[in-house]
């Protein structure tokens, strides 16, 4: 048996070093996440408006996000973030999966089609939303003269006008863009299985189907869990996508909450309720965040593997 | 070039110059002919005042991110820009908020201005910025449609009516209906042609007989008489004078600088056939145009408003009013310019119709939230227009957010009451 206690004097030695190596990342952490944070959190305790110097900086309290909950404009951007999110994720990870099933196949042309279909996501989102606008412009708009040519309407529609289609643009124009991400964390996932399983299922006589329901999927659910996790996060801060695309119109009906807190941030200049509602936006988020680990955590490790 | 070496300058000279020239540093545009007219206007100032150099500082031509970036300059006490050049709308936020000095001591000649002009820029009885050139909507329409313009709405769309029937024109009449401010200006001329207004002394009353009126007559002649387009609940400034340069519509709502735009006959199919005058108006209003434009005020922490005032009284001079006329098609803030023939002949637009125009002239409310108080307008005018909501509510509704917004503000109850 060797002597124990060099060892572990080393070990000690090593981890006192450890400490020092993730000094800097901790720091950067600190300076980066958690002081701003701190300060939003500080802020939305206070009436600081730009706009009304005149008021002072008082302290009050939760008063600012009292009046947030009490705002329909504030719950209507949350309903409508909820809505964006449900479909267009929804939506991309079906689409995903078709596409990333179709990649994996040997074909030929394989790797040019692979690298098309990231060209959406290669597209600035501000770039994507006004080509977006542009397609479903009311006058000139491309959407409009081929639905008008092919008859589905008989004459051109103001998309931006009604709160109803004016999603319409808003959830293509997103799953246009945000489908191939998911289909490559998809694809990824799905080169992993081993061949051999589909074969030992064949030989047991399992259907495509069967091989797709009780091979694919399981074993996929990791890369799965991954993409819904990164997608709904993302989704729940849409902004510049919209921003560019309706700017929440027509009232206010497309406006999802990040836009409605960078308004008031930045148009208003309400500091104050603007922070009060950045600090929501944060813990919404952070929970779903905590959720999705808490729930699928055994899963993710074991993508790991 | 100029422009470089200027801010090179105003950044190498950062300290003190002991014994040198005053500095002001004066916010501009860095496109355009109305930045070469500043730059210009600013070096005969210079030749005239050797102790004084003006630099410029380049800043946002986007009304929006110019006002943001003031906001924050000022809001932080910075001495710089000496000069500011606000937007009509800005400057009782600027008063109120204690960052530009009332300019009452200079002894401004204000009774050669357009009175509306004047009572804009003041605050509490003291006077904040001096009008430096003024922007109106007027109702641009087609002389080759029809001989005369409409005084009323009725006549407006029976004209409207006419032209999209018997001369195939598309569009009756195009205004700015996209949710923000110019949304807002529109519906103050109509408003004004019902005889209404938005706000009373500390009060709001948008949601009057007057209000409903105007705002019933906007969302008609969408969905009832088709006289505007549903499109314009996208449009901006832009996208009205297209539709108009393309002779697509018979009348169009817009400010001055469309008309010599649209005068260039190489991209424009109404060159020479149109004529501006005031908006129409219903029997119990009158025409009313909404006053824009830009003013220019001292910042409060400058250090040497003396200074900065000559160069206001400079750049405010009739013949520098007149030079801005020529190059750049604005309009004079001094009464005396319409009444002599040099307007006429800078201006492409007869004085007589410009004259008439600034006469009706209207300013928004006058207050220091005004932007906030607009922000919540614009919703509801626009969820109202998108029929999501009926006239009655969505005026209703923003009635009661922009009173509570006032109540907050301390400017609620009478008007007079705010600290400063």
């Amino acid at each position: 048996m060797p002597p124990a206690d060099p060892l572990h004097g080393r070990e000690r030695q090593e981890s006192r070093l450890a400490r020092w190596l993730v000094l800097p990342a901790v720091g950067t952490i600190v300076l980066v996440a958690l002081f701003p944070l701190s300060w939003t959190v500080w802020e939305s305790l206070h009436l600081h408006d730009l706009r009304m110097p005149w008021l002072g900086r008082p302290f009050v309290g939760a008063d600012n996000y009292i009046e947030a909950l009490g705002n329909p404009r504030f719950w209507s951007a949350l309903g409508h973030t909820v809505f964006f999110a449900t479909v267009t994720v929804g939506l991309e990870l079906m689409l995903g999966l078709g596409f990333a099933l179709a990649m994996n196949r040997a074909f030929r042309g394989r790797g040019p089609v692979r690298a098309a279909i990231l060209i959406p996501w290669a597209i600035p989102t501000v770039v994507a939303g006004l080509l977006w606008r542009f397609m479903f412009d009311g006058q000139g708009g491309i959407v409009n003269a081929v639905l008008v040519g092919i008859g589905v309407l008989d004459q051109a529609r103001v998309w931006f006008i009604h709160p109803q289609s004016a999603w319409v643009p808003v959830i293509l124009a997103d799953v246009w863009k945000t489908t191939p991400f998911v289909a490559l964390l998809i694809l990824a996932g799905l080169q992993n299985i081993d061949a051999s399983l589909y074969e030992a299922a064949r030989i047991d006589g399992a259907s495509a189907w069967r091989q797709f329901r009780h091979v694919t999927l399981p074993l996929l659910k990791p890369a799965i869990l991954v993409a819904l996790i990164f997608r709904t996060l993302d989704a729940f801060r849409v902004f510049d996508l919209i921003y560019a695309l309706t700017g929440g119109g027509p009232g206010t009906s497309t406006e999802p909450i990040a836009l409605y807190t960078f308004n008031t941030l930045f148009q208003t200049l309400r500091f104050g309720y603007g922070s009060a509602l950045s600090v929501i936006v944060f813990a919404v988020t952070f929970a779903l965040a905590l959720a999705y680990i808490r729930l699928l955590g055994a899963d993710l490790t074991g993508a790991r593997r | 070039m100029a422009l470089i070496a200027a801010v090179l300058l105003w950044a190498g000279c950062g300290g003190e110059p002991a014994n040198g020239p005053i500095e002001i540093t004066f916010p501009v545009s860095a496109l355009g002919a109305e930045s070469q007219v500043v730059r210009r206007q600013l070096a005969r100032f210079m030749g005239e005042h050797p102790g004084i150099r003006v630099l410029q500082r380049e800043t946002p031509d986007a009304a929006d991110q110019r006002h943001q970036l003031f906001v924050q300059w000022l809001n932080a006490g910075a001495d710089d820009p000496d000069i500011l050049s606000l937007d009509v709308i800005w400057t009782p936020e600027f008063a109120a908020a204690g960052w530009i000095l009332p300019l009452d001591r200079f002894g401004p000649d204000t009774a050669e201005f357009f009175p509306t002009t004047i009572s804009a820029n003041r605050w509490r009885d003291s006077l904040y910025a001096l009008p430096w050139f003024v922007d109106v909507g007027m109702l641009y329409w087609r002389t080759d449609l029809m001989r005369v313009a409409p005084r009323t709405f009725e006549e407006l769309r029976r004209a409207a009516g006419r032209a999209r029937r018997d001369q195939g024109i598309r569009h009756g009449l195009v205004w700015q209906g996209a949710r923000y401010e110019g949304l807002v200006a529109t519906f103050v001329e109509y408003l004004g042609g019902y005889g209404g207004r938005i706000l009373d002394d500390g009060r709001v009353v948008v949601a009057s007989k007057a209000g409903l009126g105007a705002l019933t007559e906007m969302r008609d002649e969408i969905y009832a008489s088709g006289t505007v387009p549903s499109a314009v609940l996208t449009w901006h400034e832009e996208e009205t004078r297209l539709a108009f340069q393309n002779g697509e519509a018979a009348f169009m709502r817009n400010w001055p600088y469309a008309y010599g735009l649209m005068q260039d006959s190489a991209g424009s199919r109404v060159a020479g056939k149109y004529a501006v005058t005031a908006m129409p108006a219903a029997p119990q209003g009158a025409p009313t145009a909404t006053l824009g434009g830009t003013q220019l005020a001292i910042n409060r922490n400058s250090e040497h408003p003396e200074a900065a005032w000559s160069v206001i009284e400079y750049l405010t001079r009739p013949e520098q009013m007149l030079e801005r006329a020529e190059v750049v098609g604005q309009f004079p803030t001094r009464l005396a310019l319409y009444q002599g023939p040099e307007l006429g002949e800078a201006l492409s637009i007869p004085t007589a119709d410009v004259r008439r125009v600034v006469e009706s002239a209207v300013p928004r409310p006058v207050t220091p939230v005004y932007s906030q108080l607009s922000e919540i307008l614009q919703i509801h005018l626009h969820r109202a227009l998108t029929r999501q909501r009926t006239p009655a509510a969505a005026l209703r509704e923003a009635q009661a957010e922009m009173q509570q917004l006032l109540n907050r503000s301390g400017l609620g109850a009478t008007g007079s009451r705010a600290a400063r």
